[in-house]
C-alpha cells in the first residue's frame, strides 16, 4: 500500500456510507475502495446502524467524518463525546478522524451546522491549543476540512488557505481538503479557486472530498444532492497534480440515487488522475444543479437515520 | 467599534441565525444587542458583503439552514405527526419547540427527544363541553409513539442475546410457576395511548388517508427484533400483567396485582394465560426466567 500524507495510506475511492445505502451494500457487497463514516450517527446507537457498520468494518477500510467537534467554538471541550470518538474509532479500526474547521454552537447550544470562524490571529491560537487537546485524547491526528461557507468577518486578518497552514504547521494536524467546499466559497466569497489550492500544505492533505451543490446564482449551497460539476472536477485535478495523489470521498446526502450510481460518480475521478480511461453511459447530470425545483435547499450536514419499523 | 472577541462573536451569530423572525429582528433583540450593540444597518461592521449578496443575505443563509435542517430532521423522525398536521403547522409546532428547548446534544438523534412533551406543554385549553380526549391529545399521542419507534430503533436489542424458547418455558416444574420471574428483552417498551395510534401509523405509512380516529385507550408492546422495531397491540389485563411483571414481580404476584380489579367475565383462563406467554415469547420478548430458588 502506497503511504503518504502524516503517514496515512492511499485508500482509493470511497463513498459516504448513508443508511438507504444500507440493504445494497450487505446484500452485494460491492467493490468500493472504502467508506467514510458520519461519526455521530453511531456513536450512540445500539442498534441497526451499528450493527451495519460492524459489518462494513470488517470488509471495508473505514474513516471517522464529524460534524460535532466544534474545534472552533469558545464552549468547552466535549470530553465525553472526544472519548466516545476514541472507543468508536477503536470499534471500527479508523484510519483517521476528521471533522470540520468550524464551530457548531456555543452556550450549549448546537445549531448542527458548520458555522464560519472569523480567521483572526485570536481564533487560530484558540483553536490551535483545541487541535492539541484533542489530538492528545484521541492519540493520533486530527484531520480537519475546511468547510462551504456563506459569510466572511469584517475582523477576518487571513484567508483560510494561510489559516490552515499555519494551523497544521502549529499542531500537526492533517487536511480533509473538500474541493467543492474551495468552489463553494470562492463563488461566496470572490476569491480564486486556484489560489486556494495552490497556497494549501499539499503535504498535510490526507483526503479529498468531493460533492455536488447547488447554484443560486448570486451564490452556492453545499447541498450534497447531485453529481460533481466540471469545474469542482477541475479542482480535483489540480489537487491530485499537487499531492501526488490522496484518499478521495464522493459525499451525497440528499435525494440520494442507488448506491450503484454514487460509487460510479466516484469512479470519475479516474479521468481526472490519468489512472484509466473509463466510458460512462451518461453525463447529462454533469451541469450545474437548477437553482430551484420548490423544494428547500439545505446545506450539509443534514445526515439523520430514520427508524425502521415493521 | 470595540475589537471583537471571538465569543462575543460566536453568542451574536448564533443568537442572529437562531431568531424565527430572521436576521434584521435577530440582530435587535436584547441577545444580540448584549454582544454588539449595532442596528441593523451596521451590519458590516462584523459581516462582510460580497460582491453579489449583501451582508443579510449572507447571514440569512445560515438563518433558513438552521431552521430547514432541524425541521427536516424532525420529519425524518415524526413523519405522521406532519403528515396530520400539514407543514406549515408542523414547521411553527418545531420552531416553537426549537425556542423552547434549544438542541443541545451532539447528534440529531436526540433532537426530538422532548418534542412530544414539547406539544403537550403547549397543547390549547380542553373545551368545556368536551372533557375527554382531543385532537391535541391524539398529536401527543403520535408523537410519543413516533419517538418510541426511534429509540428502540436504535436503542438497547436483544439481537445479540440467547433468546428463551418456549421448550425453556416447558421445563418450568408446575410448582414453580407462581415464582417465575421474566427478564425482558432490553428493547422491550410498554405503551398506552388514548388513541390508536399505531393504526394512524400504519396507515400513512401505506399510503392510506389518514384521519382522527375516535378515541380509546390502546396498549401497545413496542419492541425490537432483528434490527426492525415492532409493534403488539395488548388488551388492557395483558398490559398490566405485563408491567408488574417488567418491575421485576414473580408471576403470582403480578397475576395479583394485575386482575385484583378484574370483573368476573374478565378473568382468563389458564389456557388463555399460556398462550399469552408462549405468543410473547414467540416474539422474542423474554431472554429469560428465573425463579427465586434459582437466586
Amino acid at each position: 500500500m502506497n503511504l503518504s500524507r502524516l503517514g496515512l495510506p492511499h485508500l482509493g475511492l470511497g463513498v459516504g456510507l448513508r443508511s438507504p445505502h444500507y440493504p445494497y451494500l450487505l446484500q452485494h457487497q460491492p467493490d468500493v475502495d472504502w467508506f467514510e463514516i458520519i461519526s455521530e450517527n453511531y456513536l450512540d446507537s445500539q442498534g441497526r446502524p451499528r450493527a451495519v457498520l460492524e459489518q462494513i468494518a470488517d470488509r471495508y477500510p473505514v474513516v471517522m467524518h464529524g460534524v460535532s467537534l466544534s474545534i472552533g467554538s469558545c464552549d468547552d471541550l466535549n470530553f465525553d463525546y472526544l472519548t466516545k470518538l476514541k472507543s468508536l474509532a477503536r470499534f471500527v479500526n479508523a484510519r483517521w478522524v476528521s471533522d470540520h474547521l468550524c464551530w457548531t454552537g456555543i452556550a450549549g447550544h448546537n445549531s448542527h451546522d458548520l458555522l464560519p470562524v472569523p480567521l483572526t490571529e485570536e481564533t487560530l491560537r484558540h483553536v490551535t491549543e483545541r487541535v492539541k487537546t484533542v489530538q492528545d485524547v484521541l492519540e493520533r491526528p486530527l484531520v480537519l476540512e475546511n468547510p462551504s461557507t456563506y459569510v466572511t468577518f469584517a475582523c477576518a486578518t487571513m484567508p483560510e488557505w494561510e489559516f490552515l497552514g499555519r494551523l497544521t504547521e502549529e499542531t500537526g494536524c492533517g487536511l480533509l481538503l473538500d474541493v467543492n467546499n474551495v468552489y463553494v466559497s470562492s463563488i461566496n466569497h470572490d476569491f480564486d479557486p486556484v489560489e486556494y489550492i495552490e497556497s494549501v500544505p499539499h503535504d498535510r492533505i490526507v483526503q479529498v472530498h468531493l460533492a455536488g451543490h447547488t447554484n443560486m446564482g448570486t451564490h452556492c449551497i453545499d447541498t450534497h444532492d447531485g453529481p460533481v460539476i466540471d469545474p469542482v472536477w477541475e479542482l480535483y485535478k489540480l489537487t491530485h497534480d499537487r499531492t501526488g495523489g490522496v484518499s478521495t470521498l464522493l459525499e451525497w446526502d440528499a435525494q440520494i440515487p442507488e448506491f450503484p450510481v454514487v460509487h460510479q460518480e466516484v469512479l470519475k475521478a479516474r479521468r481526472y488522475v490519468g489512472e484509466i480511461d473509463v466510458d460512462f453511459e451518461s453525463d447529462e447530470n454533469n451541469s450545474v444543479p437548477e437553482t430551484s425545483s420548490g423544494r428547500i435547499l439545505i446545506p450539509q450536514p443534514a445526515v439523520f437515520v430514520s427508524a425502521e419499523v415493521e | 467599534m470595540e475589537p471583537q472577541r471571538l465569543d462575543a462573536i460566536q453568542r451574536w451569530m448564533m443568537s442572529v441565525i437562531t431568531h424565527p423572525q430572521g436576521i434584521e429582528e435577530g440582530i435587535s433583540e436584547t441577545t444580540a444587542q448584549r454582544e454588539f450593540a449595532i442596528t441593523p444597518g451596521q451590519i458590516e461592521d462584523l459581516i462582510l458583503p460580497s460582491e453579489s449578496c449583501s451582508s443579510f443575505q449572507r447571514l440569512s443563509v445560515y438563518n433558513n439552514a438552521y431552521f430547514a435542517r432541524l425541521i427536516e430532521c424532525l420529519t425524518s423522525e415524526f413523519p405522521t405527526v406532519k403528515r396530520i398536521v400539514g407543514d406549515d403547522s408542523f414547521a411553527a409546532f418545531v420552531v416553537a419547540y426549537l425556542r423552547q428547548s434549544p438542541p443541545g446534544s451532539y447528534t440529531l438523534g436526540d433532537l426530538g427527544r422532548g418534542f412530544a412533551a414539547s406539544l403537550r406543554a403547549t397543547r390549547p385549553p380542553r373545551k368545556p363541553d368536551n372533557p375527554g380526549p382531543d385532537w391535541a391529545d391524539f398529536l401527543i399521542d403520535l408523537a410519543t409513539l413516533e419517538r418510541l419507534y426511534a429509540d428502540v430503533f436504535d436503542g438497547p436489542g436483544e439481537e445479540r442475546l440467547p433468546r428463551l424458547s418456549a421448550e425453556s418455558l416447558r421445563l418450568v416444574p408446575p410448582h414453580q410457576w407462581p415464582h417465575v420471574r421474566f427478564e425482558f428483552a432490553p428493547s422491550f417498551q410498554l405503551a398506552r395511548f388514548q388513541f390508536p395510534v399505531q393504526e394512524t401509523i400504519s396507515q400513512i405509512r401505506s399510503g392510506e388517508i389518514a384521519s382522527i380516529p375516535d378515541p380509546i385507550e390502546t396498549f401497545l408492546i413496542v419492541h425490537r427484533r432483528d434490527y426492525i422495531v415492532r409493534r403488539i397491540p395488548v388488551n388492557a389485563i395483558q398490559y398490566r400483567l405485563l408491567e408488574e411483571l417488567h418491575s421485576g414481580k414473580p408471576l403470582a404476584e403480578a397475576m395479583g396485582a394485575s386482575m385484583e380489579e378484574m370483573r368476573d367475565d374478565e378473568l382468563v383462563s389458564p389456557v388463555e394465560l399460556q398462550n399469552w406467554f408462549y405468543r410473547w415469547t414467540a416474539a422474542g420478548l423474554f431472554i429469560g426466567v428465573s425463579t427465586d430458588e434459582d437466586h
